[in-house]
């Protein structure tokens, strides 16, 4: 099960490329995103674009703002095959994903990152994918699967989930986008 | 002068394999690599704990505690468990028996096998003594110390700076370690990003690893490259650290905002190495890893307050009309800081000169990568401070690799407009300065070009330390005597001192003889 909420761009306001200021499941911390629909052409990526294959029809993007960041505080399930219990023996492994990317031979860029927290808050685990560079991209307008994995540490309660977008040089569109943002938990891990 | 370690170089050159045993050569293994550098000088702790320990962010009841887990220091993998337990142990005594608090907190591989350990419920004030314990084998025990509370009568706390690993031997922090300090500030440039420099032994005394360095696993090694140096060790196990850092953190020069997705990537790698390296405690706030939150306020009883500022991960580009070092989010939070200030004195840990510099008298700014190249920033800030009547204010500074005392002014073209704090730049750890022969020419000059600039010493190393009363504050420059010996012994050049309820700094009669290349009489 993802455990992101809204990591597909596909619900709340937005439909458009101008910014919206809140984002359903989503804390806008920086910036204004806009949710973009693929079908808006006009250079944004499009249904036939280098993309998620169930792609829905919108896509994030940093907006107008040079720096754009959206947050989302996960709570760790309490029981169940991936809960605490689970978590603690070492048992549960983590998925983040993510589709990363930007216009054609611009720099703009998305990051996603995923930090897992103890009960006081504390760092025990980091995964950052992108941002996605215009020449992992080959030069063209689209996005990229970027997915890490790893253990869930014991002690892990929370997972807050950073989506950043960067805008390089001038100019007024932030161009980095992202799409089907995922984390989910597996409990078929242990120590390796 | 270790002598044995600077002919084993000297021999080393001569016989054409420097390149093979300094430190990372191709075709080494990590270990074998290791042992090289061992043998050269770069003495690490006892695996897995080679890096040492740290302690930081001090609180009336709580403190970090840090480790990483590198059996093989320079590896870029550790031969590790996905992740590992380690347990951590704090006691009254340097013998661990008083013990006051105990857990495990797991290190995965993901933070490059580092903890950071925010230990709560401590007493306000008191020392403590501290232990990890992993895979079977023990640290050294570090030592720390809680923030106190209420009315404090004396705070003593260093400053140190920009330590290029291959400029000198780090006996300013063999000094630091030994000197009776509550915490110590570092200011930045902790390491440095580019490649090799050559020239050892004779232009430097050591080397870096590689080239300039660019991912994750790259940063890793250079942290852990710096913590070969068994005195900067030494001065992490002694005290609890505040940190901010500079530039060389990323790479020269760098703006934390606005650069593309190839940058942004490496800037992340960067930021993240840094936290795995150091007793940062993060994420309180309203970002999250691999962004740290650097800039924050922390009190020291009624007698001091401290504000760490972070002037590279919000700045724009320089010389922009609306340009900002800080950050709107940050600037807003400092002006705020400023308004809700207590009767104390209020210190800024900041990382690049504050005070405008110009290099000759009618001459431009002599670099616009500090608070010259953001003017109305430092314009409105400074007027800030002024207009709120803070009292009382003392930025302490890095950076230069030069000391320098100045007069703060709200604007710094216009002498007589409102003197509102001093800023001390301290000398760096080992980052090399101009020569003796620039600095004597050109210390007048900036004297003169600047009316605010009280003093100027550009040929030494060292540290400050800041000795904090409810009447003054005194800046003692401490300065080491070669940067070529790990063992230089440590003395104190000058001291300036400023009086509570007065702007403005004095230099104390007794070391008013002490060399320096500009001096305002």
């Amino acid at each position: 099960m993802n455990l992101v909420v809204n990591g597909d761009a596909e619900s709340g306001p937005g439909g458009s490329a101008e910014p919206v200021t809140a984002v359903r499941g989503w804390k806008v911390v920086q910036g204004a995103p806009a949710l973009v629909p693929y079908s808006l052409g006009g250079g944004y990526p499009t249904a036939s674009d280098p993309g998620p294959e169930r792609r829905g029809s919108r896509f994030f993007s940093g907006g107008n703002s040079p720096r754009t960041a959206l947050s989302q505080d996960i709570p760790l399930p309490w029981s169940g095959p991936a809960g605490r219990r689970a978590v603690d023996a070492g048992r549960v492994r983590y998925a983040v994903t993510a589709w990363l990317g930007g216009y054609a031979g611009q720099e703009d860029g998305a990051r996603l990152s995923v930090e897992f927290r103890d009960d006081q808050g504390t760092p025990v685990a980091l995964s950052v994918l992108g941002p996605v560079s215009a020449a992992e991209r080959g030069g063209r307008t689209g996005l990229v699967r970027c997915e890490a994995e790893a253990l869930v540490p014991p002690g892990a309660r929370s997972a807050r989930v950073l989506l950043v977008f960067t805008r390089s040089g001038g100019g007024t569109s932030n161009d980095g986008y992202a799409d089907a943002v995922s984390l989910t938990l597996s409990a078929a891990g242990g120590h390796r | 002068m270790t002598v044995n370690r600077r002919d084993l170089l000297k021999a080393a050159a001569a016989a054409g394999a420097l390149n093979l045993a300094w430190p990372l050569a191709t075709g080494l293994s990590p270990a074998q690599a290791r042992e090289a550098a061992e043998k050269l000088g770069a003495v690490y702790d006892r695996a897995p704990f080679t890096l040492g320990v740290a302690s930081g962010d001090p609180q009336p009841h709580s403190v970090v505690l840090w480790t990483r887990l590198a059996p093989e220091p320079l590896a870029a993998e550790q031969d590790l468990p996905e992740v590992v337990e380690v347990a951590w142990v704090v006691a009254k005594d340097a013998g661990l028996r008083r013990v006051v608090a105990r857990g495990t907190a797991p290190a995965s591989a993901t933070l490059g096998h580092s903890v950071h350990v925010p230990v709560d419920g401590l007493a306000p004030g008191r020392t403590y003594w501290y232990a990890f314990t992993a895979l079977g084998r023990t640290s050294r025990v570090g030592r720390t110390r809680t923030a106190p509370r209420g009315k404090v009568a004396k705070v003593t706390f260093a400053a140190a700076n920009c330590q290029a690993f291959h400029d000198g031997y780090y006996a300013a922090h063999r000094g630091i370690a030994r000197e009776d300090v509550d915490f110590v500030v570092h200011l930045g440039d902790y390491i440095y990003e580019h490649g090799q420099v050559g020239g050892v032994p004779e232009a430097h005394v050591r080397d870096h690893d590689g080239p300039e360095i660019l991912t994750l696993a790259d940063y890793r090694k250079r942290h852990a490259l710096y913590k070969g140096d068994a005195s900067l060790r030494a001065a992490h196990a002694a005290h609890p650290w505040f940190l901010t850092w500079d530039d060389h953190e990323v790479v020269n020069d760098y703006s934390g905002t606005g650069g593309g997705a190839p940058f942004m990537k490496r800037r992340a790698a960067a930021y993240q190495a840094w936290f795995e390296h150091m007793p940062h405690r993060d994420s309180f706030g309203g970002s999250a890893l691999p962004d740290p939150e650097i800039h924050r306020v922390r009190r020291w009883g009624d007698l001091l307050e401290l504000t760490v500022l972070d002037l590279r991960s919000h700045r724009s580009a320089q010389n922009l009309p609306d340009g900002t070092i800080l950050g709107a989010e940050q600037k807003a939070w400092l002006k705020k800081t400023v308004d809700r200030a207590p009767d104390s004195w209020h210190v800024w840990a900041n990382s690049i000169m504050l005070s405008q510099l110009r290099g000759r008298p009618g001459g431009s700014y002599m670099f616009t990568d500090q608070w010259d190249g953001f003017l109305a920033e430092r314009k409105e800030v400074l007027g800030h401070v002024h207009a709120s009547g803070l009292e009382d204010l003392v930025v302490v500074t890095g950076d230069w690799h030069s000391a320098f005392v100045d007069d703060i002014r709200t604007d710094f073209d216009t002498p007589d407009s409102p003197l509102v704090g001093t800023e001390f730049t301290a000398h760096s750890v080992t980052s090399g300065a101009y020569s003796p022969e620039w600095n004597a020419k050109n210390g007048p000059l900036m004297g003169k070009a600047n009316p605010h600039l009280k003093y100027f010493e550009g040929n030494r190393y060292g540290y400050d330390v800041y000795e904090v009363t409810p009447e003054r504050f005194s800046a003692h420059m401490r300065v080491i005597g070669d940067r070529r010996d790990p063992n230089s012994p440590v003395s104190t050049l000058t001291t300036f001192h400023v009086d509570r309820g007065k702007t403005g700094s004095y230099e104390d009669d007794a070391t008013k003889a002490s060399p320096a290349q500009y001096r305002r009489d």
